[in-house]
């Protein structure tokens, strides 16, 4: 059926979805690289071209580095413990003797809620007066351990992240866990006949061809992680100060809060080379250790 | 004969198959009890929310829903959250296997380059190009309406149900297609008669994963619609946070509206959610 050339009916297929994603993404996409070198403010028509200044500015101005801190410190979290916890979480799955399904479910719930229902929840579990965190802490009588977790600048971005972690770690058990199941069994019993203890079998047979789910797991929970929104907004909106202003809640401040489109356009446009950047990197970094059966 | 076997399966628990299970009990508890709690704090009144968390409310009754919907334009909200969603899908369902099947079968030079660009397309991000999309909605004369978030997710599904239905049609026999080509079908027809109908799993997987982006999307309904009346669930909630500081039982109740049709769906299609996450995975 390989055709070399294209027909009306392929055209036909393959338009409609091909015209919603030109015009709604890749178009937008282009006029932004062309509006982050203007000081466009979104609402009035005239657009004055201003060269480089954005990205001068950008690159000079202490909030834009304390953003990339925030969201390097976020996604770098995020990445590693919702890893850490859909592994931990895939391998009991996978061993429990009973109720496999029912806890695989559990596991997942967190990933259905939406970001805004989810930051909600927990602000309110983190609240200072009657958060259920401080209500356990006040109930065991350690009231000295009582915090205002999202409150205090120290601590606001980790409890951000801890959310995340909650929300996103089922996601990526699912990986984990097709993954597991495709490990061939007569190999782990081969490594127990020779004496294997369940930790050798795990890091010598089950971490090298799990590997594949590794790679896709970081690529997605990092990319996922420079992109958090609606967390940081119902809970903190950035704030204490700028303690949890990530780059794309910094974006969105200077975009539709400061009226500075062209400028919120340019800092877009820098986080989508981070986003390139950090995928090359990992893609070479964790494809090198990847084996195929 | 029975009872010995029954017998045997039982000695071969061992007690690190027990403490695995309970390890696994502790951790499901500590994923489930935030939800339970939103639940729960949904049947509360405000001064048993701010008096003590942690307790069960004096009478489960569902005051706060009736007092959500009364006070404020929640049934709007509800209705446009339904209507994106379910309109979204739809077209989404229409448009996108059409276009998968073209990469796949009809599989030329362009469109396999189409496909790349697609793919490629996945990794900018929707904040980079939000704001000449509005203006582009603007001057469409979609922007502040429904049409316009729905123009967005047909656009934001492309990829990766390309992706989903392309490895989804690999395995698709072709002799079917050519039987039906045979007797005569036209091209679309044969899609929409023979082969749609044996993409059903992928479809149901779409669905449900495409569909729950859109039921908790945030971002793009609360700056796109109009503020002059509620937009969606999620962005009522994210209001209500601000404005009613002060009636918490009210927004529990907006969070459990948000969650338990979500809930419903996943309990019901569960396997749907994990087979399209692991084939979006084993592609991506």
């Amino acid at each position: 059926m390989k055709k070399k050339k294209l027909d009306w009916v392929t055209v036909g297929f393959l338009s409609p979805a091909f015209v919603f994603f030109v015009l709604f993404i890749i178009v937008p996409a282009i006029a932004s690289v062309y509006y982050s070198f203007t000081s466009w403010d979104g609402v009035s028509p005239d657009v004055k071209f201003i060269g480089i200044r954005n990205y001068v500015e950008i690159f000079t101005s202490k909030r834009f580095y304390n953003a990339l801190k925030n969201t390097v410190i976020l996604t770098v979290f995020i990445s590693l413990f919702e890893n850490f916890f859909a592994l931990v979480l895939a391998l009991l799955v996978d061993h429990v003797f009973r109720l496999k399904n029912l806890f695989r479910s559990i596991f997942y719930i967190p990933v259905i809620l939406s970001g805004i229902v989810s930051g909600f929840i927990w602000k309110t579990i983190y609240n200072y007066n009657f958060g259920v965190i401080n209500s356990i802490l006040g109930a065991m009588g350690k009231d000295g351990m009582k915090k205002d977790w999202i409150g205090d600048p120290k601590l606001a971005l980790i409890m951000v992240g801890i959310v995340l972690v909650w929300k996103g770690a089922g996601y990526y058990m699912i990986i984990y866990l097709a993954s597991l199941q495709g490990v061939p069994t007569d190999l782990i019993e081969a490594a127990k006949i020779d004496g294997a203890n369940p930790w050798q079998i795990f890091r010598s047979i089950t971490v090298p061809l799990i590997s594949g789910a590794f790679t896709i797991n970081f690529t997605l929970s990092l990319i996922n992680g420079l992109k958090v929104f609606d967390q940081i907004s119902v809970m903190t909106d950035g704030g204490p100060g700028f303690a949890t202003e990530t780059i794309v809640y910094l974006l969105y401040k200077v975009g539709f809060g400061e009226g500075r489109q062209g400028y919120g356009t340019a800092v877009g446009i820098v986080l989508l080379f981070l986003i390139i950047l950090l995928n090359a990197v990992q893609q070479k970094f964790l494809k090198s250790r990847e084996v195929q059966l | 004969m029975a009872k010995e076997t029954k017998i045997r399966v039982r000695e071969r628990v061992r007690v690190s198959d027990i403490i695995l299970f309970i390890l696994t009990l502790c951790l499901a508890v500590l994923f489930v009890i935030p939800v339970v709690f939103a639940f729960i704090s949904a049947f509360k009144t405000n001064g048993e929310i701010l008096a003590n968390p942690l307790s069960l409310p004096a009478k489960w009754s569902l005051a706060n829903f009736f007092d959500l919907f009364q006070r404020t334009d929640f049934f709007t909200a509800t209705w446009h959250s339904l209507f994106l969603t379910i309109v979204s899908e739809i077209l989404i369902i229409f448009i996108v296997p059409m276009g998968a099947y073209a990469i796949e079968r009809r599989s030329t030079k362009v469109t396999r380059m189409i496909y790349t660009f697609f793919l490629a397309g996945m990794m900018i991000p929707f904040h980079l190009y939000m704001f000449p999309l509005f203006k582009e909605m603007k001057l469409f004369g979609i922007y502040g309406k429904l049409s316009g978030p729905i123009c967005c997710y047909i656009a934001g599904s492309v990829a990766f149900g390309s992706l989903l239905y392309c490895s989804f049609l690999k395995g698709v026999p072709l002799e079917i297609e050519e039987a039906a080509r045979i007797d005569g079908c036209g091209p679309f027809q044969t899609f929409w008669q023979v082969v749609f109908p044996l993409l059903g799993p992928c479809t149901a997987s779409m669905i449900v994963l495409n569909g729950l982006g859109i039921w908790n999307d945030f971002l793009m309904p609360y700056l796109v619609l109009p503020s002059d009346r509620a937009k969606t669930i999620n962005v009522e909630v994210y209001a209500f946070v601000g404005q009613f500081t002060a009636r918490w039982d009210l927004i529990f109740a907006g969070t459990v509206i948000s969650m338990v049709p979500a809930l419903i769906i996943y309990v019901l299609l569960q396997k749907y959610f994990v087979k399209g996450i692991t084939a979006g995975a084993a592609k991506g």
